[in-house]
């Protein structure tokens, strides 16, 4: 604000006021040194003289500190010297009041001193100024017609003189009419605005129609109240810096480019700028009282600083060249304008100006001078509305895009975590095989890249309102159409939601990123009933890194398309995975993986590379192994549904049944199932136990056996002297038959 | 029936040796797990099979890795299931690199260590960008030997390192062991110009290993012909000839010779019975064989060309010959 005000209040024009009141001192000096004595003239001069001295005064005071502001004598040569003609016509003009004022009661003798009074004080000024002042003074002053009325008119109109169309090239010097208020030079040739300064009582200059190029002779004249210098050849709004008073200022059709040194006008209220040359509106602060504003027929291509007119009501911006409503848009900011007008720019040819203009400006009563009827408005607020619900339904869906995205990165987060302790954990079991520790760095790189931390993007608003989501979910789900996406474990719970028959039934497409396969398989079967449609399943950040893994999608009831994003998904490295796909879920007839339609080769192949494993596997397999790996899979699928849904054994059965049918149809790859890895260690703990029973079982039984055995051969080895020792004593006892017949009978007898 | 070693040992630490047990607790175990299923089919039935399926070798189809490594028939196996399952991967020229291999693996054992994977891939590597592609016979080979002589090779690894350090191997007595100890330190004061280790000192070491080894290792015969054949080598260079050598491929007569190495008649007819399905994309029910039928389910198996090719080697494969246990556990 400083240097704008220093710029318009400008050590120019208080060098103007300097030099002018330097003049202005040598001419009232002046009658008392050449003797031309005039009582009233030493007066009238001396006043203004007074003023001004008043005013250099003022200067100074405000001013101490600039060093351009020069003291008036005429050592300081230089920076007189710099003025432009600008000043030095001005200099003249001051000069001229003065010396009229003076010349203007004396006879014609007095002009010679007068001319050579100039020149001396002009001489003193400066070499330069007062060459050119010698010429411009002897060529225009013979000219100036002194104006004297009749004492009658001066009466009849003590406060007005017209002079309209008096082919007047020059102002005239009107003498003795200090009381004057009101002037008109319409229609004239007046090139320039002179001869008035003494006319301080001025209200209204009307210098309509003549062939000024600049705006001067002004500045005496503080009580102006209405200024008309319309049709003439200005360029540049100046040397308005007195006309505080100024209520309406009229500079149509001039050559005005630019609105400026306007800005302490505080009390103007029309300020007409019609058919100029302006290209754009701004520098308008300070026109509080501004109630009117014509620009029509400019070359207007934007406007800006109309909201700083507190007082506006009227703004015409007819025939300019606004294009759009953005470049107006200060106008919607605007609490005061009632009537506008913007015919005849590119603006008013849209289809939308209409409404948008209204909606915008809903304080508008007029727009390009017709009255803005209810039905207009109502139109206007109800496309309004529609805009506005428009513009809301898409913050609110950048807003949930925003949240989806944070949470998406939240989750990116979440499982790069994830995956480096699992990978450090691996890698520390790893230790002493000293495997390459590639993995980390790879995983981190591929996971973090494609998710950038790029919040800064977000609108204003919607930042402002995610501040509330600060606290984000740890996964998302979301129905987009005929997809369900799930990002992050916990989104697998969404599954046991009561989905309504419609949703569920549209959902052909599931997508799962950053959820551990191993989770997925267990949410199959839920899938399965939940979903029954889907068709296309895409996994992306899954940690899909073996080929059985996809064994487990076998249990489908159906799938035509399967993506699997490299994203975090390894196995899509293998050259061999989708000829494993294609093998393992023959039974669904893939049409799509990865996008890429499957071709009759592609089954061939297929086939080729792993039909002999889905035959051996089939075929080959012991009888009791085939059972148990069936019965496990169907166990496994009943577990998992047990865990989850324990408390409907009607669907267990029914989904049991289906695994059962399932199975059936595809025997020959179904022997080729997975199992998660959690289930499966599990499994070898079982295994462990069990074998150890086993082995302790075993044990037993052959410690029995072996020792039977060792009995066996020990009597095996006796039994040949046993046999003959005993015969040896059968013998011995039967060889004397008498008394062996009669032990036999004592025995008899005893038993008896 | 009755070996002569037979009669040397008490019953139980024979039966222990020859892996007996092993099948037997399996097979109880097994019982266990089915026990249902199995007693509608009846225990006999069931004692047979098992039997019968380790004899062919196809017990260890999906099991679990604690398991397929137990015993080297069970081993041998594996590694013949792995050569017929995944031959066409081999046959169709593709070059993979060792995680998908490790999957392959995978498909067949769910919890196949990637160690050994990466071990093999070492030696066909040797031991430099774990990344690069490998043909399917190169890794076989690697991965053969590496898998059947799993615990001899760690033990050679130890005593490599500390040859390599100028170290004397442990408990290992060797005459001329000082003398090579004393060869090996100018060695290495010359800054590794001569990488690796002296062959015939490196040998000494292994024969004395073979003596106290108790698990399987390569024949001798062969190990000090490929050791005398070179002045020096290193560990990757032993391992890679190990594994490229014909013999010690036939002494473990799990796989067919490098050249054979593609063909497999039978398998090749089925396969080509199971792609005149393709074309028509006919659903699978009537193309495969229904497991529970028997009859469909026998040819196959008869016509297993494990037999054939294990019968001939008989001599010098693994001294625990199953046919033996089979007998043995039936009786």
């Amino acid at each position: 604000m400083i240097p704008g005000k220093y710029r318009s209040v400008s050590g120019r024009s208080a060098n103007n006021v300097n030099c002018g009141l330097h003049l202005v001192i040598q001419t009232s000096s002046l009658p008392e040194k050449n003797k031309v004595e005039f009582k009233f003239n030493r007066d009238s001069p001396s006043f203004p003289g007074r003023l001004l001295q008043h005013d250099l005064e003022r200067n100074y005071s405000s001013r101490q500190g600039d060093g351009r502001v020069i003291s008036p004598s005429p050592r300081n040569k230089s920076s007189c010297i710099s003025s432009t003609t600008n000043l030095t016509e001005l200099y003249g003009l001051e000069m001229k009041a003065a010396t009229s004022s003076l010349s203007a009661f004396g006879d014609s003798s007095i002009q010679t001193p007068s001319k050579s009074r100039i020149r001396q004080g002009c001489h003193s000024a400066g070499p330069n100024i007062s060459g050119d002042h010698i010429n411009l003074v002897s060529s225009s002053m013979p000219s100036f017609p002194i104006l004297q009325r009749s004492s009658e008119e001066k009466i009849l109109y003590s406060d007005r003189l017209t002079l309209e169309r008096q082919k007047l090239t020059v102002c005239p010097i009107i003498d003795g009419e200090e009381h004057l208020r009101l002037l008109n030079f319409q229609h004239n040739f007046i090139t320039r605005i002179q001869n008035i300064s003494n006319l301080q009582r001025l209200i209204f200059l009307d210098l309509y129609d003549n062939q000024i190029e600049e705006i001067s002779g002004l500045s005496t004249l503080r009580s102006l109240r209405v200024l008309l210098l319309g049709k003439n050849r200005i360029k540049k709004i100046s040397n308005l810096e007195n006309l505080i008073n100024l209520d309406v200022l009229d500079l149509h059709g001039n050559q005005i480019t630019k609105i400026e040194n306007v800005n302490h006008l505080c009390d103007l209220r029309v300020l007409n700028l019609a058919r100029n040359l302006l290209s754009h509106v701004d520098n308008l602060n300070g026109l509080d009282s501004l109630t009117e504003l014509n620009l029509r027929h400019n070359q207007i291509t934007f406007v800006r600083d109309v909201d700083n007119l507190p007082s506006l009501q009227r703004l015409f911006l007819s025939f300019n060249n606004i294009s759009s409503f953005d470049s107006v848009s200060c106008l919607a900011d605007s609490t005061s304008l009632s009537d506008i007008t913007f015919d005849g720019n590119p603006i008013a040819q849209e289809s939308w100006y209409k409404h948008t203009v209204l909606q915008n400006m809903t304080q508008l009563r007029q727009l390009d001078m017709k009255r803005v009827t209810e039905e207009e408005r109502r139109m206007a607020s109800v496309v309004a509305k529609k805009e506005e619900e428009k513009k809301r339904e898409s913050q609110k869906q950048s807003l949930l895009k925003e949240k989806k995205r944070l949470t998406i990165n939240n989750v990116a987060r979440h499982w790069d975590l994830q995956q480096r302790v699992a990978n450090n954990a691996t890698n520390q079991d790893r230790k002493d095989s000293a495997s390459p520790p590639q993995d980390p760095c790879q995983t981190e790189g591929s996971t973090t890249s494609p998710f950038p931390e790029d919040t800064g993007a977000v609108d204003s608003g919607i930042t402002s309102a995610l501040q509330g989501l600060s606290v984000i979910d740890t996964h998302l789900v979301e129905v987009d159409g005929d997809t369900l996406s799930l990002y992050g474990s916990g989104a697998l719970e969404s599954l046991d939601r009561n989905w309504s028959v419609q949703t569920a039934g549209m959902i052909t497409t599931v997508s799962f990123t950053f959820i551990e396969f191993d989770e997925i398989v267990q949410v199959l079967p839920k899938l399965k009933i939940k979903f029954p449609n889907s068709l296309h399943l895409k996994f992306k950040e899954t940690n899909l890194v073996m080929l059985q893994q996809f064994n487990a999608l076998a249990q489908l009831r159906r799938m035509d398309q399967l993506t699997v994003d490299p994203q975090g998904n390894p196995v899509v490295n293998f050259t061999l995975w989708k000829y494993y796909v294609l093998f393992r879920l023959s039974h669904f007839s893939m049409q799509k993986i990865n996008g890429t339609e499957v071709t009759q080769n592609d089954m061939i192949m297929a086939e080729r590379l792993f039909g002999i494993l889905a035959h051996v596997a089939s075929s080959e397999l012991p009888q009791y192994r085939l059972i148990s790996i069936l019965g496990d899979a169907r166990k496994k699928q009943f577990r998992y549904l047990l865990e989850t849904k324990g408390k409907k054994p009607g669907i267990v059965n029914e989904e049991n049944n289906d695994s059962k049918r399932l199975v059936g149809e595809n025997t020959n790859r179904a022997t080729l199932n997975y199992t998660t890895r959690e289930f499966y260690n599990e499994k070898l703990e079982d295994i462990k136990e069990k074998k150890k029973f086993c082995k302790m079982y075993i044990e037993d039984l052959m410690k029995e056996a072996t020792e039977v055995n060792m009995k066996n051969e020990a009597l095996q080895k006796l039994w040949p002297q046993m046999f003959i020792e005993l015969v040896r004593d059968a013998v011995i006892e039967i060889r004397n038959k008498n008394s062996y017949m009669k032990l036999c009978l004592q025995q008899i007898t005893d038993q008896k | 029936m009755l070996s002569p070693e037979r009669l040397a040992q008490p019953d139980y630490e024979y039966l222990a040796q020859r892996h007996v047990l092993t099948y037997m607790e399996d097979a109880v175990y097994q019982l266990l797990e089915n026990r249902e299923d199995i007693s509608q089919y009846g225990i006999a039935r069931f004692f047979t099979e098992y039997f019968n399926s380790v004899c062919q070798g196809t017990h260890i189809l999906f099991r679990e890795f604690s398991f397929i490594q137990a015993t080297p028939h069970n081993r041998a196996s594996f590694l013949r299931a792995f050569w017929r399952c995944f031959r066409t991967v081999g046959k169709n020229g593709d070059l993979l690199t060792m995680r998908e291999y490790h999957c392959l693996l995978q498909l067949l054992c769910p919890d196949f260590p990637l160690e050994l994977t990466q071990k093999a891939a070492r030696i066909v590597l040797m031991d430099d960008a774990m990344d690069c592609l490998m043909s399917f016979s190169d890794f076989l080979f690697a991965f053969q030997i590496q898998f059947y002589y799993s615990e001899f090779l760690d033990s050679v690894a130890a005593i490599y390192q500390d040859l390599l350090l100028g170290k004397n191997p442990n408990t290992v007595i060797v005459p001329t062991s000082s003398s090579g100890l004393h060869r090996q330190r100018p060695a290495l004061g010359e800054a590794g110009v001569p990488e690796g280790v002296e062959a015939s000192l490196f040998y000494q070491c292994l024969e004395n290993l073979c003596d106290r080894h108790k698990y399987s290792c390569p024949p001798l015969a062969l190990v000090k012909e490929i050791l005398s054949g070179v002045q020096r080598l290193t560990f990757y260079g032993f391992l890679g000839t190990l594994s490229k050598h014909p013999g010690i491929n036939q002494a473990l007569g799990a796989l067919p010779d490098k050249g054979d190495l593609m063909q497999d008649p039978a398998m090749d007819e089925e396969l080509e019975r199971l792609l005149a399905q393709v074309p028509g994309l006919a659903p699978a029910v009537t193309a495969t064989p229904e497991p529970g039928c028997p009859p469909s389910r026998t040819p196959p198996r008869v016509g297993s060309p494990w037999r054939p090719l294990h019968h001939p080697r008989k001599v010098d494969t693994e001294s625990d010959g199953s046919t033996e246990e089979t007998d043995e556990s039936e009786t």
